[in-house]
Formats: structure tokens, sequence, C-alpha cells
């Protein structure tokens, strides 16, 4: 079931074209893998989906037919994830107020805070505690809390685990991967990262300055790439197999 | 709370005290009596004026009547400011433009003679205290309002605000809620700020006789007594206590703003003095014959008011042309490390025991001209990011050349020039680029330009501080690429840091995994990679799924 | 648009607004000045006939016969010719000759203390920030309570210790009236001598604000990367604080340079009326206490001026010192 249809986004900055005719579909129950370098528009993608930035043209909607969706019915069913979750918790307001403000914004109950944070796998006796008394770990199980406040249907998850310690990251994407499954999620993940993009991922998309240049299901297009950008982008990444197992020892 | 915070309250307190209560307790100051300029004490403990009247009574009213004006100002001028500021700044766009331009234009133009202007336009009988807190508060807002913008336009643009509004929030909640608490420290400062001035200028505006005509302030006061020649007839005590009130006053707000900055800015805290640099001890073991670099047992220790251990009996060894990868998380004091190595580690950071031996002399027992000497000559720091790194206002060339002038005093210019050039080109880049300035190259360039730098002398050894953690996959390839190249054709010793631990296995000879100033294990990059001994390493390594391993290994 | 003409464009916005604003002021002010200065005039022996009322009109206001566009326009077209009005306090010299005559006093007092000002904050501030956790942090409270002390109340004290109780420093005024202004030695060791204890009490209170910026900036500077990485190179202690970390440090404070130069401004006319400087701001004061709206016009137009000047030079200094503000003007 389609659960948000980009057709043709495209956003100019400056005459400088940052994403360039980009199309696809999310669908329930389906994580969709956005990779590509810095500035290859990727964030943009995903800030326009977050309705927090226009595109130039292009659609962005609920359902193939393309229609347009109000605000508030359009932030009860898209939410986001950002980057770091040290800039996307404000420094001055507890974890309750993170929470509880989507939930009232979205006619749910307060009262919900402490099943949220055990859903993301957090004690509720955290939600008295400011953002600077949690890891880094703990604060981003937060904002991913926040994004499923007001009963989300599809996540946008902006390179989620590349401000984490690299030893808590695959928990963040265990967790992200848990409820997409056990709710049916549409899940759009940013990433630069290929071997993560390939693992949680059912398709890749590459993205290269602003376009998209190879997209299919996740090992076709990372085993085996045939765009040339893509076949670079997969020979760089730092991979000791070569120099121990295929290589022998140097 | 800070001792500065307390003793400003406190003076401001008492001044505050002393004009609201002071009226009540003391008689009429207007009261005139025939014993003029009389010295203090006895029935009038500040003496009295040239006709009499009570300076104590006089001082009570003044400073309610300066504190009231004080007051007035600090509100309407921080009242503006946050609307020019704030509100301009959030809405962006030509309302930005405008509201900046306005302040902007406000800020230029000189304060006191266009209140000078206006007081002398308005008939003496018609300025009252209202009229003169209008006109410096109108003259006195645009600073703030500046300081004001700023903030606001980087809050704005926190990821934070950004999330507010995906969860649907309505603008003036992201304003009031999600932005203004975080903007109350610097309104506090500038509230603070305005008051003082108000005062200030009033009294400046009152000695000059154009102040309010229906209060008694300071000013006033001390437009009186100069009047009255109190200085030249020796009459202190009528001259120098309503200035002194005001100096004190604003000397305490000013604590309280020293102590507002500090929290905006933790760094401007006085530290404590660093007790000392290093501990020098022998060296027990002798460094193996190929060594370059031996670290025996270092500790650093963060003496903070919960000392920090960082670094725990720490042994290294580095020989000739090896790359030692160093793997650890952030706080696990692989930095700390790396600088105290070089000495470059701050106070409260302190060596507390160990030997770093480099080319058989203890670099922890040199003098600081020593030290100088051997940095850069000897041992060279690539640090993680070049933007930062690189000094933004002057160019390449001047950074690259200091180096050189310092180092090889006797070099002439062109031969300085021609090593610059020559460094540019070893790590692939034009030396036309001599003459940028690093905010004109991209990162990768920058990067090249710091190995640049750090390849000038030839030193033994480099320390890599997350040298491509910064930079894109495929410039980071580039980077990595050139590092092994240029290793290999100079032979220099590499120490390379990073949390990327698939990266040190395919670079590096031997790895150092660090957790919690530890190093856990140590052993060659195969070793580590085959038969990782230790749980931390093998979970470290499991943190990196393979691009090319089995798929759905890591879930379900 | 570059940043050159995108700094000049702003002054010259700033300065419509300042003439604007001196037109403005005394239509919107209660009060009617013309019939004032009409009297005043008369007293002074000077010709009251239509015309001279129309040249006040034309300045002050026409008290609603002529609308304002009419009134604005012929305002500009004087200020275009250089035509500021017939000073009363000084009947019948014309406005512009009595500013003439004592803005050079102002100028060179402001401009000269300004620069000490500034050089020495900016230095103390720079090594009392480097050498941070030294009896030189006690400098900066000590700075900062000056900076609180009304002006004219320590300009008056120190009058009182050093001119009348020790005798080093003349009483008051720019020079020795005994001698005719001049270039002669004599003259300008005089003016001097004058300007000194003026000059010195502008230093005194303004110091400190240069001085706690300064420190503040350096303070940041020096936990940047590249003071970290000017260490590592071995550098000498000196070309690292210099080249690198106040070099940045600076920047602020040259750029804030407006922000600090009103406030100068305005203390120097407060320092005028305390030594009975025969600056501009002394005249703009007596021009207050005789109603002399003219006068006080003129001179609030050239002060202004003035500081605009002084701003936009700085600002395209600015632009030397730090390349990333011409460039970032070309890119957004």
């Amino acid at each position: 079931m389609t659960a948000l249809e980009v057709r043709d986004l495209t956003k100019t900055f400056h005459r400088h074209r940052a994403v360039d005719g980009v199309s696809f579909t999310l669908t329930a129950g389906r994580t969709v893998a956005l990779v590509g370098a810095s500035g290859s528009g990727k964030s943009t993608v995903a800030r326009m989906i977050a309705r927090l930035v226009r595109p130039t043209s292009g659609t962005i909607s609920l359902t193939s037919d393309g229609a347009p969706v109000p605000q508030r019915a359009y932030r009860d069913h898209v939410q986001m994830i950002f980057q770091d979750p040290f800039a996307s918790l404000n420094p001055f307001h507890t974890v309750e107020h993170h929470l509880a403000r989507p939930l009232q914004l979205h006619g749910r109950s307060r009262d919900e805070v402490p099943h949220l944070l055990e859903r993301v796998s957090l004690t509720p006796d955290l939600a008295r505690r400011r953002p600077h008394e949690l890891s880094g770990g703990q604060r981003q199980r937060v904002a991913i809390a926040r994004a499923l406040a007001p009963g989300a249907k599809v996540i946008v998850a902006d390179e989620p685990v590349s401000m984490l310690d690299v030893s808590i990251r695959l928990g963040v994407l265990k967790l992200l991967d848990r409820l997409q499954r056990e709710e049916d999620l549409a899940v759009l993940y940013i990433t630069h990262d290929l071997a993560t993009a390939r693992h949680f991922s059912d398709e890749v998309l590459v993205m290269h300055q602003g376009r998209i240049v190879e997209r299919g299901p996740s090992d076709d297009v990372l085993l085996r790439p045939e765009d040339p950008y893509t076949r670079r982008l997969a020979a760089a990444a730092p991979n000791p197999d070569t120099r121990f197992r295929l290589g022998g020892s140097s | 709370m800070t001792k500065k915070l307390t003793a400003g309250l406190a003076l401001a307190g008492l001044i505050v005290l002393f004009g609201l209560i002071g009226p009540l307790l003391t008689g009429d100051p207007a009261t005139i009596r025939d014993i003029g300029l009389t010295s203090p004490g006895g029935d009038h403990l500040l003496g009295t004026t040239i006709t009499g009247q009570d300076v104590l009574a006089q001082l009570t009213h003044a400073t309610r009547g300066s504190l009231w004006i004080g007051l007035l100002v600090g509100v309407m001028a921080t009242v503006l400011s946050g609307v020019f500021g704030i509100v301009g700044a959030y809405a962006g766009g030509v309302v930005d433009e405008v509201f900046s331009l306005f302040s902007n234009v406000m800020l230029v133009i000189p304060g006191l003679p266009l209140v000078i202007v206006v007081a002398g336009f308005v008939p003496a009988d018609q300025r009252g205290t209202w009229t003169i807190s209008l006109v410096l508060a109108i003259t006195g807002w645009a600073a703030a309002a500046r300081v004001l913008r700023a903030q606001t336009l980087s809050l704005r643009n926190r990821d934070y605000v950004a999330a507010a509004r995906v969860s649907g929030e309505k603008t003036w909640r992201v304003i009031c809620v999600e932005i203004l608490p975080n903007l109350l420290p610097i309104l506090a400062s500038q509230f603070v700020f305005a008051v003082v001035l108000a005062i200030l200028s009033e009294a400046g505006l009152s000695f000059l006789g154009l102040g309010a005509a229906d209060s008694s302030t300071l000013g006033t006061m001390l437009y009186y007594a100069q009047n009255g020649f109190a200085l030249q007839r020796e009459a202190w005590w009528w001259f120098v206590p309503p200035g002194l009130i005001i100096a004190v006053f604003g000397g305490a707000l000013s604590l309280i703003n020293f102590s507002i900055d500090e929290i905006i800015n933790p760094e401007l805290r006085n530290k404590v003095k660093r007790r000392r640099d290093v501990v020098a001890t022998t060296p027990v073991v002798a460094p193996a014959d190929d060594a370059v670099l031996t670290v025996s047992d270092l500790n650093v220790v963060y003496r903070s008011a919960t000392p920090v251990h960082a670094v725990k009996d720490v042994s290294l060894t580095l020989r000739r042309g090896e790359i030692l990868g160093l793997a650890g998380e952030s706080g696990c004091g692989k930095t700390t490390l790396a600088y105290a190595i070089n000495r470059l580690h701050r106070p409260p950071a302190e060596v507390t025991s160990g030997s770093v031996v480099f080319d058989g002399a203890d670099v922890l027992a040199l003098s600081p001209e020593e030290l100088r000497e051997f940095r850069w000559v000897k041992l060279s720091m690539v640090f993680q990011g070049a933007m930062n790194s690189l000094n933004p206002v002057t160019p390449i060339r001047a950074q690259l050349q200091d180096v050189l002038r310092t180092h090889r005093p006797s070099m002439s210019s062109s031969d300085r020039e021609d090593r610059c050039a020559e460094v540019l080109r070893l790590v692939g880049v034009d030396p036309a680029r001599l003459g940028s300035f690093p905010h004109e190259l991209s990162g990768g360039m920058r990067q090249r330009v710091m190995i640049a730098m750090a390849l000038l002398l030839e030193p033994q050894v480099m320390i890599m501080d997350e040298p491509t953690t910064a930079l894109d996959v495929l410039v980071q390839r580039e980077i990595l690429n050139e590092i092994k190249r240029l290793r290999d054709e100079l032979r220099f010793a590499v120490v390379f840091i990073t949390h990327d631990l698939p990266l040190l296995l395919e670079l590096s000879d031997s790895i150092a995994v660090m957790r919690d100033g530890e190093v856990v294990e140590y052993a060659s990059a195969e070793e580590i990679y085959l038969r990782p001994q230790h749980p931390y390493t093998r979970q470290l390594l499991a943190s990196f799924p393979s691009l090319t391993g089995e798929r759905g290994a890591l879930i379900r | 648009m570059g940043y050159h003409l995108r700094k000049v464009a702003f002054y010259l916005a700033a300065l419509w607004a300042a003439v604007t604003l001196n037109f403005v002021i005394p239509r919107l002010l209660p009060g009617n000045p013309v019939d004032i200065l009409m009297a005043k005039l008369q007293q002074r022996g000077g010709s009251v006939d239509p015309a001279a009322r129309q040249a006040y009109e034309t300045l002050l206001g026409t008290g609603g016969r002529e609308s304002f566009a009419v009134e604005y326009l012929a305002y500009l077209g004087n200020l275009a010719r250089g035509d500021l009005g017939v000073s009363v306090s000084a009947f019948p010299a014309k406005v512009s000759d009595v500013i003439g005559d004592s803005l050079p006093w102002t100028v060179v007092l402001v401009g000269l203390a300004t620069l000490i000002s500034f050089v020495l904050g900016v230095g103390l501030g720079a090594l009392v920030g480097w050498k941070r956790g030294t009896w030189l942090d006690s400098l900066v409270p000590a700075t900062t309570m000056l900076s609180a002390v009304p002006y004219f109340w320590l300009a008056l004290i120190l009058v009182a210790l050093l001119s009348s109780g020790l005798g080093w420093f003349p009483l008051n005024g720019g020079y020795d009236v005994v001698l005719d202004p001049g270039w002669s030695p004599e003259f300008l060791g005089s003016a001097l001598y004058h300007g000194t204890l003026p000059a010195l009490t502008i230093v005194i209170s303004s110091v400190g604000g240069w001085l706690l910026g300064m420190r503040n900036m350096m303070v940041s500077a020096m936990s940047e990367d590249y003071v970290l990485t000017a260490r590592a190179k071995g550098l000498t202690g000196s070309r690292v604080m210099v080249r690198y970390a106040a070099r940045n440090a600076v920047l602020p404070s040259v750029a804030g340079f407006a922000i600090s130069l009103g406030f100068v401004v305005s203390g120097s006319i407060v320092t005028e009326q305390v030594f009975s400087y025969p600056g501009i701001g002394s005249k703009l004061l007596q021009a207050v206490q005789n109603n002399d709206y003219a006068l006080m016009q003129g001179i609030f137009l050239v002060i202004t001026i003035a500081v605009l000047g002084a701003n936009l030079l700085v600002d395209l200094l600015y632009g030397l010192i730090d390349a990333r503000t011409r460039d970032r003007s070309t890119v957004s």
C-alpha cells in the first residue's frame, strides 16, 4: 500500500539545482534507503518531505493519485528523525515536553508518554530529565519516540546514527527496523553508509548531484552496481576483507 | 552560584533597598536650613548642601529616581530590541531585511547628540521622566537588537526548532516556547546593560541641564553640586556620594553580566592555574632498536572538581615507517593521549606519570624552548577539522611559511616559496593555491594542505587525529591512498586516530584499541581482525556491518 | 552586490535617515521654534524681514502653511548648497562657519583619544586573554568598573585633583588664550598641553569596553583548532598570540566599532562641557541653552556625518582584514 508518493521533486537554491527530478514511492512495512555523499541533495529531499523546505516543483502526496494534503493531516501522517540528537532536542525542555507536545497537537493524551518511552526501549522515569542528562543513544531514542507520537505512518530518518558512537549505532538501527515491522511503517532511511543501507533496507536509491543515478533491490544495487558513480562509492568504503582474506597478509 | 554573581546581586540589592526604603527613613530632602555645607556627622550623616539640605535625604530620593528611570528605560529598550531582533530574525525574508536595516541605522546615528537635540526642542517644563525615558529607550535599543538577531538567526536553524515545526507547532509557540527560553540569558544581560546605560545617560543629561524637570535623580543632584561649586569648596560629601552610588550600582550590574556571560560561554570562566605541566620520570625500559617513539605507562588526569583519569598506564611503541592505529569511541582518551605525546594538553589536564621517549630523549623532560624546537621538526600533527585548523584570515602561503620562518630561519625567501610549492605538489594541490584563503578551498583540498604542512620539515612521526572523519567517502579514499603513498615514499611513521575500525584494519600495521583511558588490546592489524581477544574489540568489530557480508545476519 | 557597494549604500541610507530625522524632529515636537528664533534675532539686532523668517521656516517648519513635501524639498535643497542658516547665538556668523571653527578641535581630540583607547584596550585585552589565570585577570573588573563610573563625575574629580590640587594640567580651555591660533610651535604645544587631560579622561572611561570585548574574543579564539595547530607547529608564543589568536579575535572589535564610536562621541560632548573645550560639543550645548535651533540642527547633522564617515572607513578596512566578508556577499 502506497504510504507516500514523491513525483518529479525539484529544488533550486540560487540557480543551483540541489534536487533534480526525484521520484519514488514509500510503502507501508518497507524501508527505502537513500544513499549519497554530502551535498548530493539527500537531506534536502528529507526536509521537503517533512515540509520544512518548499519544493521548487514536483509533488509529495500520501496517495498515488497525487492529491494535495492539508497541513494537519500531513503532520499526523509524516514525521522526521533528525541527524544530531544533541541539536534536535531543546536543551531547555524535559523529555516529557518533547513527547507530550506532539501527542497533544495530534489529539492524544499526554498520559501516553510512558508508553511511548517503552516502545523505544527507554524507562518511563527518563521523562523528567533534560537532554543534557541523557547519553547520545538515549537522546536519539527520545527523538524516535517524538516522531512516533502523532501516530505517523511515514518516518523520514535523516542520517539517524551518523552522530552516535559506533557501538550503539546498530542498536538504534535495529530499533527502527523493529518498529517498522511491528507498526507497519514506511521508512525512508537516508545515509552515506552503504553497508547499513544494504542491511536495513529493502530498496536502495543512489543519489548524486541532485539526481537518482541508480535504484533497485538493496543487494542488486550495492553488490552488483551498474552506474559508475555507485561503483566508485562501493569501492571507496574501507573493507578489511580485501586485505586479509582475498589479498592475504600484506 | 559564583562569587561574582553573589557579590553583584548583594551590592545591587543593597542599592535598590536604599532607594526603596531610604526615602521613608530620612526627612524631607528639600528642607532648607541655615547650616550650608556642614561636614558629615551629627544630625546630618552625610553633611548638608550649600542651602543646608540634608545630603543623605537627597541621596535616597535621587537613588530612587535614577533606579526608576533605569527600570523604565531597561524594560522599554528590551521590548524594542526583542521585537526588532527576535521577530525580524524569525520571520526572515523582507521583514528581517527591513528590521535589520532599521536597527543598524539607529545604531550608527550617535545617541546623545540626538537626545540633546530632542531635549533642546522640548520646552523644559514638558521634559518629564517619561519623556526622557522614552527618548533614552528609543536611542538605546539598537545594539541589543543586533545581538538578539544574530542569536535568533542561529537558534532558528537549530534542529529542535525544525522538529517543533514538524510536530505541527504554531509559529508563535515556536518563538515563545522553543526559542525564547534559550534567549533568556542574553535578554537578561541586555536588560542589565540597558539599565546601566540609562542611569549613566540620564546622569549625563541632567549634568548638562537637560534632564527631567519633574524628578530628582543622582544626575540632578550632581548638577546642583557642580553649580554650587561643591568641589571648589571642598564639599566632597556633596559631590562624591551620588557618583559613587552610580559607579557601585553599575559595577554590581557588570558583575552580574559577567556571570551571565560565563553561563552563556563557559570558556570565559577563569580556570585554576596549572600546577605543573608534566612529570618526567626516567624511562624504565630501554626502547627497542628501531623504535622512533616509545610511550611508557603514561597517565593523564583532568584535575577538575571530579578528577577524570583520561589516560591510564598506556604503553605504545612506534617503529620507523609504521602506521599505528589508535581506535576508540568518543571520550575513550585517544585524543588526550595524542595531545599529551606532544604536550599540547591544556589545564586542567595534567600528565601525572610516565614517559614519552623520542629518539632517546624524554619529551616530557624538555624545557619549553626545547619543546618548541621539537614540535613539527620531529613530530607534526593533522587535526580532524581542516577548516578549523587553518587560520581563516591569512592565505595558505603565510601559514606554510610560518613553519619555515620559525624552524629554518636561515632559509632564503625564494627557497621558502619553493619548498611550500613542493609540498603542495606532493599532496596533489596546485601550487597556485598558495595565495588562496582556507574558505576558498574544498574540504578535501584543505585536508591535503594540512598534510602538506605536516610534511614541510620531513618529520619522523606524524599524528593524525580523525583526519578523514569530516570528509566524504570518495574524498576519504583519495586522502587515505595519498597517506599510504607518502608513507612509502618518505618513510615517516604515523599514529592514526579514528573511531573507524575497518579503516584502521585496512590501513595500519598495528592497532591499539582504547576504552575508558586504557589500551584494552594492542596487536598487529591482522591479529585484531582475525583473532580479536578482548570482548570490547569484538564488540567494536561487530558494530561495522560488512558491505559484502551475509545479509540479514544483523536483523531477524 | 559587492561588499563595498553594499556598505556605501547602507551608509547613504543611514545618512538619509539622519537628515530626515533632523527635518522631522522640530516639526513633531511641541513649541514654536521659529517665533523664538525671530525674537532672539531681534534682540541681537539682526534684520527680521520676511526673508530671514522664511529661511528659518525652511529649517524648522512653517507651522502648516506649506505641505511637508514642499518644505522637505526646500530643506534638502538648502542642505545640498551647504546652507545651514544663520546662528543667533553667534550672530551674525553662519552656522557652517561656527561649525567649521569648532570641528577641528573635536575631531583631533576625539579621534586621537579613540585611537589610543582602541589600541590600548585591544592590546591589553589580547594580553589579558592570552595570560589567563595570572594577576592580569584583575584588570577586567577594574576597567569595567571605570566604564560604569559617570564620566563627567570622574573627569571633574580628576580636574579637582590634578589641575586644581597638583597644578599638573590647565583647568580648562583648548589653548592658552594669550596665544594666536596658528601653526606656531608654542600654540601647538599649548593645545597639546590643554588636550592631554580631556583625552586621558576619554581613554580611561572607554578603554574598559575594548578590553573586555577583546579579552572575551581572545579566550574564544584560543580554544580554536587553528591556535592549537599553531602551537603544535612549534611557533613562538608571541607569534601564535599575535598572528593567530589576536588576529582573529580583533575582528569583532573592529566590526563593533560603530557601537563604540557612538558612545565615545556622546562622551566627548560631556568632556567638552567639563573642560570648556572649544569643540563642537560645547557649541551644541551652547546652542541648546540659547535656543539656537539652526546651530543645534547643523551640529547634529555634522556629528552624524562624521560618525557615519568614520564607520564607513572602518567597515571598508574590515573588508581588507577579513577576506571572508568580501566573498560571502557574492555567494549569498
